[in-house]
């Protein structure tokens, strides 16, 4: 179970003017397993996230992928590294239809025109490769589908780059019981297939439910990274809230580096 | 002391063993097949060519293959043409399905079960009544190989009488010898408990696919079990083994209906989380426990504390299982799937802190893949055993 992290982060740092927003960050991700990235509001999640993705360039530290340094400067070098992230707001067209919308930006030509039966046939193969039983039509215009649905195309999308890194930001927040079942499920389902999933979420139950890995951000600075099994509930709250717990997390509470 | 298996015998082995494989894994190439059995070509070629004349599997031109050189036949089960029947007696459901070779469910009649004055007589009516339905509609070259029920209930494993089903009121009812009869098939109709079906169908369409140590809790309204140890269901003595559900979490606790105090059933059923979160009786089943996790995610803090509480002792009993048997899967099948999902840091909590670090570090905890169809997958795969284990003979018995 224990592979070699597939994307690895040490010494982070990162401030916007004279904010410093991440200190000294390490944080990595192994594949075939979902790493839950916890935090309160303003600990530094979305802005990690987006250091990974290559929106926000580093200021220092270093950037490991498959055990080799790499520079990325933008989003485009991490979509290559096969980095793929799902935002919060899905960013789907509500006006283009499923398929549409999986090659949106990377669309699949044959000559002039685009290539919609091979477009069709691998959204339906990356669906069906998912398990994904929940999506009728790939015809189906976005706006005709559920919350659920929605989020399960945004993943499939993600999925159908190769990529070897998914990171998604909540996306069960502000669905109902049955949809978030499903789609833990199928963040449970790609760390199963070899992928490696980074969960953002503030459901502790989510966290636990899927989870391999937590770890949890406190005021910019990573306080610990832990197996899930080897925690509990309470210590993950005190290691968000805190930045400590026990033994756990940063030993000096207001946050400076020991 | 016995001689080695005659020809005949390992053949009739050979061919349970290849429709096995085109059974549970799908459409196979006969190369493949070669490979993962082990065998030569033209054993394979033989063994086929038998069950195709049987008229158990197809043998067809693969679609592409994007490899030079001539392909190799595909070996598909006789889907439509190879069926058997499987019921399902939940609390609040019956459900009916014709199931064909590979799994596939050709057709299938559900109905509500009401709670009140729905004993094994009217039960039995309504499945044979669905299976009456579902016959007229199949094509008369079709054969049906097998039937089976799950039963949420102690179950004995040959003689199919439900010895004890306190949430459906079954009690000593020959329930398999009265369904056998009503659907006079010539067959008889094989009875299992629905814990242990779930389990055989996570393990051979589900989610634990290659476990061969995993156990399946199934939430209905009480909770069953199913076992698997070194990839064999344990049945124990008589076969009532794997009754988890009956695990005492909680001495002196809530009253459970097998008599005893403190069940895991007893704490963590439906009826301990409706009172715990306040319900009334209204909506029951799923959808019961489905609102009370919907409203303890909208902040409802009855709801929420009755989820903790029933998580906890959830947490209690798995980690029991986990110190017990060092399983590599656990599985939480129906309403459990919820219920699992709504208080996971409390279980896996729980489960931290009272289990030995060595028997739950490989552990991987999990949702049943077959959702509520678990308990029906599960009874096909058991009226599909016997033409498994020696098709040629079923089929010639049935010709």
């Amino acid at each position: 179970m224990s592979q070699a992290p597939v994307l690895e982060l040490r010494g982070i740092d990162k401030s916007f003017g004279p904010v410093q927003v991440l200190h000294d960050v390490a944080f990595s991700v192994h594949p075939g397993e979902v790493t839950a990235l916890v935090g309160d509001n303003g600990a530094g999640k979305s802005t990690l996230v987006k250091c990974i993705g290559g929106i926000h360039p580093i200021d220092s530290g270093e950037y490991f992928f498959e055990g080799e340094k790499v520079h990325v400067g933008g989003p485009r070098d991490a979509a290559a590294l096969g980095v793929e992230i799902v935002y919060q707001d899905l960013a789907l067209c509500d006006n283009l239809d499923i398929v549409q919308n999986m090659f949106l930006g990377r669309e699949r030509r044959s000559g002039l025109v685009l290539d919609e039966a091979t477009m069709e046939e691998l959204a339906a193969r990356t669906l069906e490769s998912l398990s994904v039983r929940t999506v009728t039509s790939l015809r189906q215009r976005v706006s005709s589908l559920s919350g659920g649905q929605r989020q399960t195309v945004a993943i499939a999308k993600a999925v159908l780059w190769n990529s070897k890194v998914v990171i998604l930001d909540e996306p069960t927040a502000a669905l109902g019981v049955a949809q978030t079942a499903q789609v833990l499920d199928l963040v449970r389902r790609l760390a199963d297939k070899g992928l490696a999933v980074v969960l953002i979420s503030h459901n502790m139950n989510d966290v636990f439910a899927v989870s391999d890995r937590i770890a949890a951000l406190y005021l910019g600075r990573m306080a610990a990274q832990v197996k899930t099994s080897e925690v509990t509930h309470s210590q993950v709250v005190e290691l968000i809230t805190a930045g400590r717990s026990g033994e756990l997390g940063l030993q000096n509470g207001n946050g400076a580096t020991p | 002391m016995r001689a080695g298996p005659s020809q005949e015998e390992i053949r009739r082995h050979n061919l349970g063993t290849l429709l096995r494989h085109v059974h549970l894994g799908g459409p196979t190439s006969r190369a493949e097949l070669t490979n993962r059995m082990g065998l030569n070509r033209s054993t394979i070629m033989a063994l086929t060519a038998e069950l195709t004349s049987a008229g158990l599997v197809r043998e067809e031109l693969p679609r592409e293959t994007g490899r030079a050189g001539r392909p190799s036949l595909v070996v598909r089960p006789e889907s439509a043409r190879v069926y058997v029947l499987a019921f399902d007696v939940g609390v609040d459901r019956l459900v009916a399905a014709r199931v064909g070779l590979g799994g596939v469910i050709l057709d299938r009649r559900e109905a509500v079960r009401p709670r009140e004055g729905f004993g094994m007589p009217e039960v039995v009516a309504a499945l044979a009544g669905f299976a009456r339905q579902m016959h007229r509609r199949t094509r008369p070259d079709t054969v049906c190989v097998g039937a089976a029920a799950a039963v949420c209930g102690s179950v004995g494993p040959t003689d199919g009488v439900v010895r004890f089903g306190p949430n459906i009121g079954f009690r000593d009812a020959p329930f398999g010898e009265e369904l056998t009869r009503r659907l006079a098939l010539g067959l008889p109709v094989t009875v299992g408990n629905d814990g242990n079906v779930g389990v055989v169908a996570e393990q051979s369409r589900g989610v634990g696919v290659g476990c061969r140590d995993l156990v399946y809790l199934h939430g209905d309204v009480g909770i069953g079990g199913g076992i698997v140890v070194n990839g064999q269901l344990l049945g124990g003595l008589a076969g009532y083994g794997g009754e988890v559900g009956h695990m005492v979490v909680n001495p002196g606790g809530r009253r459970c209906a097998c008599g005893s105090r403190g069940c895991l059933e007893a704490e963590v059923g439906e009826d301990a989380l409706m009172e715990l979160a306040g319900r009334g009786g209204d909506v029951v089943g799923r959808e019961a426990v489905r609102a009370i996790v919907d409203a303890a995610g909208r902040g409802d803090v009855r709801a929420r504390d009755a989820l903790n509480r029933v998580g906890d002792w959830l947490g209690l009993g798995v980690a029991n299982l986990i110190n017990i048997f060092n399983p590599e899967m656990i599985v939480f099948g129906g309403v459990l799937r919820e219920l699992y999902l709504g208080a996971a840091a409390q279980v896996r909590s729980r489960i931290n802190t009272s289990t030995l670090v060595a028997s739950r570090e490989r552990l991987r905890l999990r949702i049943s893949a077959l959702g509520d169809d678990a308990t029906i997958v599960g009874a096909a795969e058991l009226a599909f055993a016997q033409v498994l284990d020696d098709p040629l003979e079923v089929l010639s018995r049935l010709g």
